[in-house]
């Protein structure tokens, strides 16, 4: 529909029209054509009344009264008008004001028609891009009557069940077509529908293909203006793949859970088992000692050189027997104890191994080289442990050297992560064997040149291990060794 | 010497009570011990009935007292020891080859008045047995009720 014109516009179409109208009256009359000038100002008249402004049309029969009077009646040329002339004048305004009138009526008409056509395509676009937009969603939707007869079937339907839309609308019972399978009595479930308006749960449904399908679904009610129901709206969602994973989820939950309780009865045996040999494995060892001592003492006389060394053997096995057992007690425990994590200076911890290492140390020329350490959060006693053990091997495998050099430092110190080194000059090891150091009872030196029950490293290497960081060495022989080991930070200290 | 109190020894083990014995008679403390072989006996000496019915009616100066006993183990017979209004007041010492924490913890919370845990080595398991004989029986000034020997 053309846009109405503007009020200037209005008046120039008006006096255009009524020019035009002149023009072609008035060459009209050169050929002779007399008494067709009224009609042609009434039809410029008509044109101004149906595209322009109501006051333009008034002011074009005006225009068109005094142009007529002045080109067409007696006196020409004047604009004096005759008595007998007026009734004349007024028929022609009464005339263009009628025809105006109903050019008015009709051109509203045809507007209102226009208008209500587009309102109406406008509808009809409206609905369709709606309904377009349901086939759009990965929902699948369908509508059924009370009868449960299927009134609306989406596209996201027809793919998550197999049925085409058009099978199935105004021919099929939603509930026998899927085969549903309800999580309570359907009476139940209607009754709800039917007193709060909507429902939700879960279905079992069939497919076309004959495979079983699990929704998450949701029911509205919808009335008419009376407030009778008169159709259902139901929402299905997929579920089968999450609830099957849930299921999944469960079941390594419970397997996990299983697991827990499992590991827990070993940890339970395992320090059952650590209890017995505290006990167990102590006495008999003790008696063995005791009662050789006894023998050594009352027998002294009678015993020959030779017996007496067999004598100091057993004694000394005996002793290191004991040395082992308690090492590996104490390594047991760091693996079963709860660590005790808390924000602890490592500076301290270090000067303190230090201190404890150099009394037992004695009188060895020994140069110290001690950093800078950051605090940080662990398990105090164990990372106390952790750093005696490296220490005091530093000071061990350096007996040989007329001047022991131990270096502690830290190389590493991240956000998250710090990495401490303990280097000395002495005997060192072969890389070759640097993948048993850490191994329990596992010895790199003659045990007459060098004490010590292997557990040492490998108490470091669990400690450490507990504090989610790792242990490493570097060594030549005869040429000193390193130990790296790294502590990360837990994310959450228990202070 | 002026006094010496009698020493119960709570010990399943015949090599830990030789032993023991061994020690205390190189200190001369081994005239007023007695020893029982399980916690069943320990409580039927000290409440004086079943063998011991006869003996008098007297608390010793001081229980030596192993933890892993048949019968009734050593924080049975403590705890029934401890909460026994007669009995109470004896001083108790565990002596046994464990030094797992949790025994020694619950040997404290049971209100043991000491912990010694046996040592491997005979010399200083000596010198453990003879220091206790001559701190609880002879040094120590033990409650109304034990029994002494001039």
């Amino acid at each position: 529909m053309p846009k109405p014109l503007s009020a200037i516009q209005s008046y120039g179409l008006a006096v255009l029209a009524v020019s035009v109208a002149l023009a072609a009256a008035l060459l009209l009359e050169r050929y002779n054509f007399r008494g067709v000038e009224f009609t042609v100002f009434l039809l410029a008249i008509v044109v101004t009344v149906w595209y322009g402004r109501t006051q333009a049309a008034v002011f074009a029969v005006v225009f068109a009264v005094l142009i007529f009077n002045y080109f067409f009646t007696e006196p020409l040329h004047t604009l004096y008008v005759t008595r007998a002339e007026i009734p004349y004048y007024f028929i022609f305004v009464f005339f263009a004001s009628l025809l105006a009138w109903f050019t008015a009526i009709r051109r509203r008409v045809e507007r209102e028609l226009v208008q209500s056509r587009n309102e109406l395509e406008w509808e009809v676009a409206e609905r369709t891009q709606q309904a377009s937009l349901l086939d759009l969603t990965h929902d699948s939707i369908c509508v059924r009557d009370m009868d449960d007869v299927i009134t609306f079937w989406n596209r996201g339907a027809e793919e998550l069940y197999g049925h085409r839309a058009g099978e199935l609308v105004g021919k099929v019972t939603t509930h026998r077509l899927l085969q549903t399978v309800f999580p309570a009595p359907l009476e139940d479930i209607n009754a709800e529908l039917l007193s709060t308006g909507r429902w939700d749960g879960v279905l079992e449904h069939t497919k076309a293909d004959g495979s079983g399908v699990v929704v998450s679904s949701r029911w509205s009610l919808r009335r008419d203006e009376y407030g009778n129901a008169v159709a259902i709206l139901e929402t299905n969602n997929d579920i089968t793949e999450r609830n099957r994973r849930e299921h999944e989820i469960r079941t390594l939950n419970e397997e996990l859970g299983k697991r827990a309780a499992e590991l827990e009865a070993i940890n339970k045996e395992l320090e059952a088992f650590a209890y017995s040999v505290s006990h167990d494995l102590r006495a008999p060892l003790r008696h063995m000692v005791g009662f050789t001592e006894l023998l050594k003492k009352n027998a002294a006389s009678l015993l020959d050189d030779k017996s007496q060394r067999y004598v100091t053997i057993i004694l000394d096995s005996a002793k290191r027997m004991g040395n082992l057992i308690d090492d590996l007690l104490a390594f047991s425990r760091i693996g079963r104890a709860e660590t005790h994590m808390a924000t602890l200076s490592l500076q301290h911890l270090v000067q303190e191994a230090v201190t404890e290492v150099r009394q037992d140390a004695g009188g060895r020329n020994v140069v110290w080289r001690v950093g800078k350490f950051p605090d940080w959060c662990g398990d105090r006693s164990m990372l106390r442990l952790a750093l005696v053990n490296l220490v005091s091997n530093a000071v061990k495998f350096t007996r040989t050297r007329p001047q022991a050099e131990i270096e502690i430092a830290c190389v590493d110190q991240r956000q998250d992560q710090v990495v401490l080194f303990i280097r000395d000059n002495g005997v060192g090891f072969d890389m070759k064997y640097v993948d048993k150091l850490f191994g329990v009872f596992q010895r790199l030196h003659p045990r007459e040149a060098f004490e010590g029950t292997g557990i040492g490293l490998a108490t470091v290497q669990r400690i450490v291990h507990r504090h989610g960081g790792t242990v490493w060495a570097e060594g030549e022989v005869d040429n000193g060794a390193t130990f790296y080991f790294s502590l990360s930070k837990p994310q959450e200290p228990d202070l | 010497m002026s006094t010496l109190g009698r020493i119960l020894i709570v010990e399943d083990d015949p090599n830990d009570v030789e032993l023991t014995l061994t020690a205390l008679e190189e200190y001369n403390l081994a005239n007023e011990v007695v020893v029982t072989r399980d916690g069943e006996e320990a409580l039927d000496y000290l409440h004086c009935r079943g063998n011991f019915k006869a003996r008098s009616n007297e608390n010793p100066a001081v229980l030596l007292l192993d933890l892993k006993l048949p019968k009734r183990d050593g924080l049975e017979v403590l705890r029934q020891i401890k909460s026994d209004e007669k009995l109470k007041l004896i001083p108790v010492v565990v002596l046994t080859s464990s030094h797992e924490e949790k025994d020694v913890v619950a040997s404290y919370k049971l209100g043991v008045n000491a912990y010694v845990v046996k040592p491997v080595d005979f010399h200083e398991f000596v010198n453990a047995v003879k220091e206790l004989g001559i701190f609880w029986a002879v040094i120590n000034e033990s409650p109304p009720g034990s029994m002494k020997k001039n």
